[in-house]
């Protein structure tokens, strides 16, 4: 490994009355949120409660119309992506957004090559980068795909799609992950290895996950935060999130008791 | 790591013997094509290929189409000439080395407009690029003492290089001198692209070019990647610059022109931008149409323009793609099942061919030449053709007739059996996987 490997240890983050307009219609509706370094944490919330678009205000894809977003005690709320990226604070999306016609081994180096810090250079030989190589090839192990790792990344199934894409998000070594939904559109046993998967590359960081699938949310999160209508209405522990009125009222439709 | 450098090394070795017969072929080619025209030709080749290699870099690599890249070769030729002038006066610089300056001029440049057009991405960034060069073309009637106004700078390789001329006898008085110069700095520039391609920032521009979006969040600035990308590229492109102005001794304003821009985006697709060696070989085939069917044929540009569209509909991968797909057929014996279809298509294609040849160019004699001294007679294929009569036409029509009722059921026929391989093949690939 060479020296200058930038690997984050795990950061915490933090919301203040965060909002986001698009046009006259507010999305974002004053969210506040604390998440503590090396905390699992999942974000739930009916369709259209502006899941995704908080993911998108934190990871620097929008700019927030207003209030404050903190990654380790440092204001990132302004900051382009690629920025709060650098200062350790990695995601994934909801469709798969990988590099199609690169391998599946190629779509690993790349996303290890800043966190090394090879940044734009062009007078490095990339087959010499043995610690790029290194990393992307023990990626490929922990996400289960050595056999696949010179083919396009594109002809991939869509199970495997998924796993890349949380491959590339973790493998530069960023200190907060953020998946959103890493499960969607997976079969049971696809999804429970997916979870196994997330639980292993994401030790020693700060997890946020957007999830649909309760069992996902209720097996990998440490705290749940319900977001509804652009507004946190409870974060709490699993059990407590159950038994919240409130949350029962507008989420789980009474229906959260079985998953407890 | 022992195990992915021992890995490595058999592509290791092939690529040294590809390098290796690539630099043969520079080397002998004088010596098999003799005629003084084919030195002509495979000097403009060597130029050209430097130039559509460069563009690559933006099309194939970076997904960046950009419509004015003779901008960057355009300014980087007339700063060398500019200088080769200067040299001329006792300026003590070598003319070897001169499109070096080509090309980092072609890279100041780079700089400056690239900064400009790399803000926006996608169709916003060439239709800037379009804005640039259309700037640029016309900044050059604007300052004549720059671009020479209408006429161009015009120079003299031949200088006063005493030392050169009487040590190793190079003073590019002969054409053979100018065409070993053109190759070597053509070799070099070729491996210096492709070294580009495996580094950070080539493998990123791939990124780029794939899916924008996602390389924000591995880290990467993309306008940042597009700009670099953009002045690496104006470098090689000022270099071809400037070998183009050694080679012809003038540059005028069409060497920054939008005609220009287009042709090497037209060469670059019809290699095929999705392989390294695809601009090569485009570059060879433009040449050819553009010089040496030139020669024969008025007619030479709508040739190219058919051809360009017929390779953007059916082989839009290029001329690259297409002969590594016919050796993927036949490396896996695919071959056999289809060679009655495929000599069809091609005895089809031919006579087809023939027609089309023969309407074009009475047509075209029609026209443009039938007030010359023979009138509408003309030479066609090596014989007397009188366009204005009827026998010529009755030939004309039942060829292309012909031709498309061999050409087309074959062709149907063709598609079905390659497509059906093409699927075998990549059954058997996904089982080699999968066992």
């Amino acid at each position: 490994m060479s020296a200058n490997t930038t690997t984050f240890s795990a950061l915490p983050l933090e919301l203040k009355d965060v909002r986001k307009a698009f046009g006259k219609t507010e999305i974002i509706r004053g969210v506040h949120l604390s998440i503590k370094a090396g905390e699992r944490h999942a974000v739930i919330g009916p369709n259209g409660a502006g899941k995704s678009t908080l993911f998108n205000l934190i990871s620097g894809r929008f700019p927030a119309s207003s209030g404050a977003i903190l990654l380790g005690g440092q204001d990132i709320t302004r900051k382009a992506s690629y920025d709060i990226n650098r200062m350790g604070l990695s995601r994934s999306f909801q469709i798969t957004n990988i590099f199609g016609n690169l391998s599946v081994f190629e779509n690993l180096r790349c996303a290890v090559l800043w966190s090394l810090g090879y940044q734009y250079s062009f007078w490095k030989n990339l087959n010499k980068l043995t610690d790029a190589e290194d990393k992307a090839d023990a990626m490929l192990k922990r996400i289960g795909l050595e056999r696949r790792r010179d083919i396009k990344a594109s002809l991939l199934t869509y199970a495997e799609q998924r796993a890349l894409e949380i491959g590339i998000t973790v493998v530069g070594g960023a200190g907060i992950v953020l998946l959103d939904e890493p499960t969607a559109g997976m079969s049971r046993s696809e999804s429970d290895r997916a979870v196994e998967l997330i639980r292993d590359v994401t030790v020693g960081k700060t997890l946020i996950m957007v999830e649909h699938d309760m069992s996902v949310v209720f097996g990998l999160a440490d705290r749940i935060s319900v977001l509804v209508y652009g507004e946190v209405i409870a974060t709490d522990t699993p059990q407590k999130i159950t038994e919240n009125a409130a949350v029962q009222e507008a989420y789980l439709g009474g229906h959260g008791a079985d998953h407890a | 790591m022992a195990v992915s450098t021992i890995h490595f090394a058999p592509r290791n070795a092939a690529r040294y013997i590809i390098w290796g017969f690539t630099a043969l072929i520079f080397a002998i080619a004088p010596f098999i094509f003799t005629q003084g025209f084919a030195l002509t030709l495979m000097t403009q080749m060597g130029v050209f290929i430097i130039f559509s290699l460069s563009y690559n870099m933006l099309l194939g690599q970076t997904g960046m189409l950009s419509f004015g890249h003779a901008v960057y070769a355009g300014l980087g030729a007339f700063v060398a000439i500019h200088l080769l002038n200067a040299i001329g006066k006792g300026l003590p610089y070598p003319v070897w080395a001169l499109p070096l300056v080509g090309g980092i001029a072609g890279a100041f440049f780079g700089v400056i407009f690239g900064y400009v057009t790399t803000k926006k991405s996608g169709t916003p960034f060439a239709m800037i690029t379009l804005g640039i060069v259309e700037l640029v073309f016309a900044c050059s009637l604007m300052f004549p003492w720059f671009f020479g106004g209408e006429g161009g700078i015009s120079s003299n390789r031949v200088v006063k290089d005493a030392f050169l001329a009487q040590t190793f006898g190079l003073d590019f008085a002969s054409s053979i001198q100018v065409y070993y110069l053109v190759a070597v700095w053509c070799f070099v520039s070729m491996i210096a692209m492709f070294a580009f391609t495996h580094t950070p920032l080539g493998r990123i521009a791939n990124a780029v070019r794939d899916n924008p979006e996602r390389v924000e969040f591995i880290g990467y600035n993309t306008q940042r990647v597009r700009f670099l990308v953009v002045v690496v590229s104006s470098f090689f492109a000022g270099i071809s610059g400037g070998l183009s102005a050694i080679n012809f001794e003038i540059v005028t304003a069409e060497n920054v022109s939008a005609i220009r821009s287009g042709g090497v985006l037209l060469a670059t697709f019809i290699g095929g931008a999705l392989f390294f060696f695809g601009p090569i070989l485009g570059a060879v085939v433009f040449i050819l149409f553009a010089v040496a069917l030139s020669d024969f044929t008025k007619a030479w540009q709508l040739y190219l323009g058919v051809f360009f569209v017929i390779m953007v509909l059916f082989a839009p991968g290029g001329l690259s793609s297409l002969i590594l797909m016919n050796l993927r057929m036949a490396a896996k014996g695919k071959f056999r099942q289809m060679t009655d279809t495929y000599v069809g298509v091609i005895i089809g294609g031919i006579v087809l061919l023939l027609g089309i040849i023969m309407a074009v160019e009475m047509t075209y004699h029609l026209t443009l030449e039938s007030t010359g001294a023979k009138g509408t007679v003309m030479s066609l294929f090596g014989f007397e053709t009188d366009a204005a009569r009827a026998n010529p036409w009755v030939i004309c029509v039942s060829l292309l007739l012909g031709g498309l009722a061999i050409f087309e059921p074959m062709r149907r026929q063709f598609v079905q059996k390659w497509d059906d391989a093409q699927v075998q093949i990549e059954v058997d690939e996904a089982k080699k996987v999968v066992l």
